[in-house]
């Protein structure tokens, strides 16, 4: 990664870690007066009976609760209200049935809550602070490939060797027309950096050849490596294909470990068809919406920005899809080329395999997706060179073990695969090309 | 003293003629134009030397590798609100029903995220449903009808005066017309094909309430206003449902059922083709076909056939009697005697006395009750003597049911005649056409398009611009079959749905929905077949019925079983003696040819032209592709060309076939010319279906091919103005033609162009029932192979080439470990049941992206489907008789080439056969084709550098080469999948193939994985049958059988252990996983061994 980013991003982490201090601050100062136990008592109830539709501070399928209870004094009873709204709409009250209509006419649902309990809601949702935003989600930064770091320390060795060389040959060369001026011969035209070199080799022409040699070999190999990385965007290599995605979405936050303030939603709740069909398939809009129709804000204006993305994009005005729909047009970050079928319910159903054994830590330092894998042949079939089938329980391979143990071949294979204790993908065709090219 | 002797290096030395000598020293006939280009005087002052050119060279050469090095941002945009049951990557199956007029099936349609991909036939229900196999029999024409949905010359929306226009200027003009037309009293003509669906006939009868005034008792409209429904089959069977009429009060074509017939003899009927409900026929046909399942009380089948022409049904005859179109209705009456002669009846008389009748009579009344007799003359009173003969046989309620017939084919010629007289007449008002194009298809096209300006207002329904449409004031065109609901009533009670499988690609609208609309009712057709629907049910029932699961049944089933008819007390009154007199006027001879005109498996009756995968289907029999033609018996060809011998009429890459005259009753046609074996001698035969649009209509691109100049070129000539109307009915067969050489020859593109096996008795296998029935295959028909070895394996003390081994022991290779390990798929193809429709060809088409690549590519025989049916005709040489004449072994050879005159045919399905010790495999020299330890010979397409060794090394010649990057603009005019419409078609699992590279059968690799992946899912083993091949899938006949060899219960591993069961060119021991199973021929003869 250049320089001026990897500063960048260490800054703005520091400058969130800042601003998050001084909010923090701001806010313990604000609400001195709560009562910390009844607040967290309250956080509890409200998360677990209202947080479905209503916010304390903001309005979503239902009203902003802060200042609720001021708002029924005298009008009603807001304890009724709470547990069984369309009882209470049943009085007749005029209060409750004008926030009724005011509200789309939606009934809230009745909740098994005690007096005490909605005592403990109205005093968290009075006193209700916003959480401190997170420190920019987890910081990512790709690993310096080891070998990167050991070609600079060698180019700078080389580079060195090379000062020396040169200044020794220098200094040489002024020795020797010292020499040659006592001798009371001419000095030796300095021929520059390429003429001595050619007269070096003229001199010395069995170490020139070899040198030669080396030289044209290693960039032989040079470019023999560099064509190995034509059209592969992933790896330890090359740089990884990280396109600029239509909505920013953040894989880390949504799928990363909970215990690092992520959400840690299971791949395959977005990625429902990985363990069905061929394709892992971008999640549709709706599944977004599942989640999103509550969560309408981010942990920072920009998260929010591109939450409206996807609002705009179904049509959602906050309380219906009132607008016209528009496809999410994304870039598609793993390319495989047309002749190779590759089935992730394969691999994720039969073989068991965790997704970010392809596709890296994407939960954990993945904030735009990227291709991590090579998705070369050679990494696909190491893989199926090392990997075991998992063949445990499964009747499938039961019936072909049972094929290979009565073989008339006298257990050959069986042999053979049992080698090193292990049953390899390779072992029962997985290095066959029909496996993957049809 | 030194030699001058001279040795001659070749006898032109010895003549020493003076034009040899040149020729010997001279490589190149014309000289080379070397010193004319050094002297161009522009050479010199071009100032390009050689290493500018070098350098040019490179950089271009770097040039165009960096540009292919950037990879393209790929944008993928998902569902917005995903449907529940489409999962991308998944293909969604629906159960559905394809009905054009001609065909009938219950199908099930594949789609993938959305897109109909695949047509098969519906495995569990309908009437094209084998109820054991597990398997639904369409043919190719079915399987091939998802491509119509793509082809980029389907109109767009409503057209008038050729230009297009909208639905609303449409409904007004129409909707207005319809309404002065009636109030005028005038007649409005509903002119469709044969319409088998209780909705659309409401619909019809809709129209008809609207605007046509109630009808008197007297049959007379009030004020004369009258909405007529007039159906005409583009095919007639006209002849044979008057004569059930006649016969039986009925005019319907009957229910046939195979499964009980022991004797069959058809007089000309292709029902294995062409003729009748042949999704039906092929299937019931095919039960009794196999010699194993033959029993005491269901013995194999006898087949007789009675034709002009080789047909399929004809090809797969027991017993075959070739005769002139002329003669066919005397046979009938001559059989009607000897079958009445038995059953006390009066007979007719004047039959043409034929001795091998007298023993199929024998046959049919031993095998009363049990027996059918079929005809396909389109003649009443030869259709009414064969219900005679069906009637004196008892098979009324056993093989023919009446009282469940099928709704089939209830065209009458005579009314849509009666049509063009009042067209002509001025009499019509309106005409409204659907499903038919009369225009091209009537035997007086030319005169009902001049009628055509003579009525009110015409609108046409037609999908395409075609002959008829674009004559029309208005074109409507109506939804593909795979866009649209549809109900059918194919047979009494038994009901079936179509369910669209894709919103409508254009903005075009279903016709019977188009009638609603005019007729003035607001309401969309699937509500429409609901509410038709349960009226039906309520009508059948006292009790409250549950619409709703009934109807969800119905539509996941695809089809709806009502209600069975009773047996219904029969008798028949037709008049036998006037049918008699009838059918020996139904065609007289004369003249030097008679003339028979027929449909072909693969185009049908010409709706089907526009479809590429069936023009590049070779045709069964003739193995042609992309033109019709005229069969000839090879001895009238021979007469007619003059040429020594038969060989001499090959039509192969170079060998253009010869191009005649024909001339019947005055009218001309110029097409080529193809010896027939099993054509009756004077007779030719033409299909009806080609010379689409040969005015520039557009109906489809493979309807037209283009020439040098961008022309659109009709494949093959429009036929059908050379059938006549005749008493009642469209006749098939003309008589006084006479044939004639243009001196020009016809390049032609044949798919095979061996006419026989020569004697490779490891190629086709065949015997006859008697020989089957001892059960020793070794000594008499399945001799295994065995290879000389220099060694005295006999002991005789010598070693002679009589010292031989089993083929299985002699082997360059190392056993390849397939036995017992893993899986090892492998086929059976049993060539009794295989009837050559082709249905594979296709199936695989569609399933394999297999490019078409048209007719001049075929003609070099580079076509690319991955499966073809070998057809071989019996030759009358063998090398008994070649001896006892005393010829020689070359000589005896050459006669094997020719066929005989009354060929006996077998097909054999060829495609990739998985050799377990593949030759492909050992010559490639990149490591392309490899084995597969599941038995599969691989083919990895990026890795093939297109040596082609492989298929020069392939014993069985099934390695196709792509030639041409197929998807392109140069083969826009047949290749489908050349354009974004036609892209839509292809099986997203399946690599499309690029230039330069060897393809062939990869025995469906990914069903097979697919499969494989569903068993581990489900962690059990792999069910037998669970994976098909697209080939046994689409095998109407279930003759080919797919699955896990190594699996020791599975079906296949039993057919191929069974005693019919044979590797094809088993000496060169390549063990194949594809097994044949020797043809069985229900005949008399003791051997049938030579093919």
């Amino acid at each position: 990664m250049p320089l001026p980013s990897r500063f960048s991003k260490n800054f703005t982490g520091l400058l969130h870690a800042t601003l998050a201090f001084v909010l923090l601050l701001s806010v313990t100062t604000a609400h001195a007066q709560k009562d910390p136990a009844l607040y967290g008592q309250g956080e509890k109830v409200f998360k677990g009976n209202c947080a479905a539709c209503h916010k304390p501070d903001k309005d979503m399928t239902g009203p902003a609760l802060k200042g609720a209870k001021a708002r029924w004094e005298g009008k009603g009873d807001i304890y009724a209200w709470i547990k069984n709204s369309t009882a209470y709409l049943g009085t007749g009250n005029a209060y409750a049935n004008a926030l009724f209509t005011q509200w789309a006419k939606s009934p809230m649902t009745a909740n098994a809550v005690t007096d005490a309990e909605i005592d403990a809601v109205l005093h968290y949702v009075d006193n209700y602070a916003p959480p401190a935003p997170a420190q920019g989600g987890p910081v990512t930064t790709a690993p310096e490939p080891e070998s990167s770091t050991a070609w600079q320390w060698l180019l700078i060795l080389g580079l060195l060797f090379l000062v020396v060389v040169l200044s020794l040959g220098g200094v040489k060369h002024q020795l020797g027309n010292a020499v040659r001026e006592v001798e009371g011969k001419q000095p030796e035209a300095d021929l520059g950096f390429w003429g001595n070199l050619g007269r070096w080799a003229g001199n010395n022409k069995g170490w020139a050849s070899v040198l030669g040699l080396l030289l044209v070999v290693f960039m032989v190999l040079q470019a023999w490596d560099w064509a190995f990385n034509i059209g592969v965007y992933g790896g330890d290599t090359v740089e990884h294909y990280k396109p600029t995605q239509p909505i920013k979405f953040n894989h880390t936050l949504h799928a990363g470990k909970a215990d690092k303030n992520n959400l840690q939603i299971n791949c395959v709740y977005c990625h429902s068809s990985a363990e069905k069909s061929k394709h892992a398939g971008i999640p549709s809009a709706n599944v977004c919406m599942n989640c999103h129709q509550a969560v309408n804000e981010g942990r920072s204006p920009e998260g929010t920005a591109e939450i409206q993305k996807i609002y705009a994009h179904t049509g959602w005005d906050g309380k219906a899809y009132t607008g016209t729909p528009d496809a999410i047009e994304w870039v598609k970050v793993h390319n495989l080329p047309d002749h190779v079928a590759f089935s992730h319910a394969t691999h994720v159903s039969v073989g068991k395999i965790e997704c970010q054994k392809c596709h890296g830590p994407i939960d954990e330092k993945m904030d735009v997706a990227e291709q991590w894998a090579p998705l070369t042949m050679g990494w696909c079939i190491q893989c199926h060179n090392e990997t075991e089938v998992q063949m445990a329980g499964n009747g499938y391979y039961d019936e072909i073990h049972r094929r290979l143990k009565e073989t008339p071949m006298g257990n050959k294979e069986l042999r053979e695969y049992l080698e090193d204790e292990k049953i390899t993908v390779k072992e029962l065709g997985g290095w066959e090309c029909a496996k993957c090219h049809y | 003293m030194p030699s001058t002797k001279r040795y001659w290096q070749e006898l032109s030395q010895l003549d020493a003629a003076p034009q040899a000598i040149p020729g010997r020293d001279n490589e190149f006939n014309t000289p080379l134009p070397i010193d004319e280009m050094l002297a161009d005087k522009g050479l010199a002052a071009s100032s390009t030397g050689r290493r500018d050119f070098l350098k040019f060279l490179g950089f271009s050469l770097s040039a165009a590798t960096l540009a292919a090095c950037e990879t393209p941002v790929i944008k993928s945009i998902p569902y917005l609100n995903k449907p529940e049951d489409i999962t991308p990557g998944i293909a969604n199956w629906y159960a559905s029903t394809y009905y054009d007029g001609a065909d009938y099936a219950s199908v099930l349609v594949k789609t993938r995220e959305g897109r109909p991909i695949h047509v098969k036939g519906n495995t569990r229900f309908g009437i094209n449903h084998r109820p054991e196999s597990g398997k639904g029999s369409v043919n190719a024409r079915i399987n091939s009808s998802v491509l119509p949905l793509y082809d980029s010359e389907r109109l767009r929306g409503p057209v008038t005066g050729g230009a297009e226009s909208t639905w609303e200027a449409a409904d007004k003009a129409i909707a207005t017309k319809l309404a002065e037309t009636s109030s005028k009293g005038g007649r409005i003509v509903v002119l469709t094909n044969t319409v088998i669906s209780p909705s659309t006939r409401e619909a019809i009868n809709t129209l008809k309430a609207k605007y046509g005034a109630a009808v008197t008792a007297e049959g007379v409209a009030t004020n004369g206003a009258r909405v007529e429904h007039i159906q005409h089959d583009t095919i007639s069977y006209s002849g044979l449902t008057n004569a059930n009429l006649k016969s039986f009060g009925k005019r319907v074509m009957p229910s046939y059922d195979l499964t009980k017939a022991d004797v069959i003899v058809s007089f000309g009927a292709d029902f294995l083709s062409n003729w009748g409900s042949t999704t039906e026929n092929t299937w019931q046909y095919a039960t009794r076909r196999r010699p194993e399942d033959a029993t005491a009380d269901k013995p194999m089948s006898r087949h007789w056939q009675v034709e002009s022409r080789m047909s399929l049904a004809g090809a797969n005859a027991d017993q075959r009697i070739a005769m002139k179109p002329s003669q066919v209705p005397l046979a009938v009456i001559a059989l009607h005697d000897l079958v009445a002669k038995k059953a006390g009846a009066s007979p007719v008389g004047g039959g043409a006395a034929e001795a091998e009748l007298s023993k199929a009579a024998e046959e049919l009344w031993a095998a009363r009750g049990k027996s059918l007799v079929l005809c396909g003359v389109n003649d009443e009173g030869t259709q009414t003597l064969v219900n005679s003969i069906n009637w004196m046989l008892g098979n009324y309620g056993s093989t023919i049911d009446l009282a469940n017939h099928t709704f089939f084919n209830q065209g009458d010629d005579a009314a849509v005649q009666q049509l063009v007289k009042d067209m002509n007449a001025g009499q019509v008002g309106m005409l409204l056409m659907a499903g038919v194009n009369p225009a091209y298809s009537l035997p007086n096209g030319a005169e009902f398009k001049t009628a055509l300006a003579k009525v009110g207002l015409s609108v046409s329904f037609s999908s395409h611009a075609d002959e008829t449409a674009s004559a029309c004031t208005w074109i409507c065109p109506d939804h593909n079959w795979l866009e649209s609901w549809n109900d059918f009533m194919p047979k009494v009670g038994h009901y079936a749905l179509a369910q669209p499988t894709i919103n409508p690609l254009f903005n075009t609208r279903q016709w019977p929905q188009s009638l609603l609309k005019w007729s003035g009712v607001e309401k969309n057709y699937h509500d429409h077949i609901q509410d038709v629907w349960r009226a039906a049910m309520t009508s059948r029932t006292a009790e409250p019925i549950d619409f709703t699961s009934a109807w969800n049944t119905s539509l996941h089933n695809g089809v709806y079983n009502a209600y069975t008819a009773a047996p219904e007390q029969l008798a028949f009154v037709g008049d036998v003696a006037a049918a008699g007199a009838g059918a020996k006027k139904a065609l007289v001879g004369g003249g030097a040819f008679e003339v028979i005109l027929y449909t072909k498996e693969s185009i049908g009756n010409g709706q089907h032209a526009g479809n590429p995968w069936l023009q590049e289907m070779p045709d069964p029999l003739s193995k042609a592709t992309w033109d019709n033609y005229v069969c000839m018996a090879p001895s009238d060809l021979l007469t007619l060309t003059g040429v020594g011998n038969f060989r001499e009429l090959y039509i192969g890459q170079e060998s253009p076939a010869y191009e005649v005259k024909l001339t019947v009753n005055g009218t001309e046609m110029v097409l080529p010319a193809i010896p027939s074996p099993g054509q009756a001698a004077g007779s030719v035969a033409i299909a009806l279906g080609y010379g689409r649009g040969a005015n520039g209509e557009r109906v489809g691109r493979a309807a037209c091919q283009r020439d040098d100049d961008n022309n659109p070129v009709p494949v093959g000539r429009n036929a059908y103005p050379l059938t006549r109307f005749a008493d009642g009915t469209v006749r098939y067969a003309s008589a006084g033609a006479s044939v004639a050489l243009t001196g020009s020859m016809y390049p032609m593109a044949l798919a095979q162009t061996q006419m026989t096996a020569m004697d490779r008795h490891s190629v086709v296998k065949e015997t006859t029932f008697a020989v089957w029935a001892k059960h020793e295959p070794k000594e008499t028909y399945n001799e295994k192979e065995s290879l000389a070895v220099h060694a005295d394996v006999n002991g005789d003390g010598k070693v002679t080439n009589k010292d031989r081994v089993p083929t299985t022991e002699v082997d360059l290779w190392a056993a390849h470990p397939v036995e017992q390990v893993g899986h090892r798929w492998g086929m059976t193809i049993d060539l009794n049941s295989c009837n050559g429709c082709g249905a594979c060809i296709t199936a695989c088409n569609s399933e394999n992206n297999i490019p078409v690549v048209g007719k001049d590519e075929v003609r070099r025989s580079r076509e690319m489907h991955w499966m073809r049916l070998d057809r071989y005709y019996s030759s009358d040489m063998t090398h008994e008789v070649g001896k006892e004449q005393g010829m020689g072994k070359i000589e005896r050879y050459l006669e094997m080439e020719v066929p005989s005159d009354a060929p006996k045919v077998i097909f054999m399905p060829v495609m990739c056969q998985h050799c377990n010790h593949a030759p492909c495999e050992t010559v490639c020299p990149v490591a392309a084709t490899t084995h597969s330890n599941e038995g599969l010979n691989q083919m990895a397409y990026n890795r093939c550098i297109g040596t082609r060794y492989c298929a020069n090394n392939c014993p069985y010649k099934v390695r196709r080469f792509n030639w041409f990057n197929y998807v392109t603009e140069k083969f826009g005019d047949v290749n489908p999948a050349w354009d974004d419409l036609g892209r839509m078609v292809l099986n997203p699992d399946v690599t499309v193939r690029s230039r330069g590279v060897i393809e062939k059968c990869s025995l469906c690799v990914q069903q097979i994985q697919a499969g494989k992946f569903a068993a581990k899912k489900a962690g059990t083993p792999v069910k037998d049958g669970d994976i098909q091949t697209a080939c046994s899938a689409g095998c109407p006949t279930n003759a080919i059988t797919f699955g896990d060899l190594n699996d020791n219960s599975s079906k296949v591993k039993g057919i191929a252990d069974s005693e019919r069961s044979y590797h094809m060119l088993e000496e060169i021991g390549v063990q194949p996983n594809i097994n044949y199973l020797v043809k069985v021929r229900n005949t008399d003869e003791a051997a049938a061994h030579h093919a």
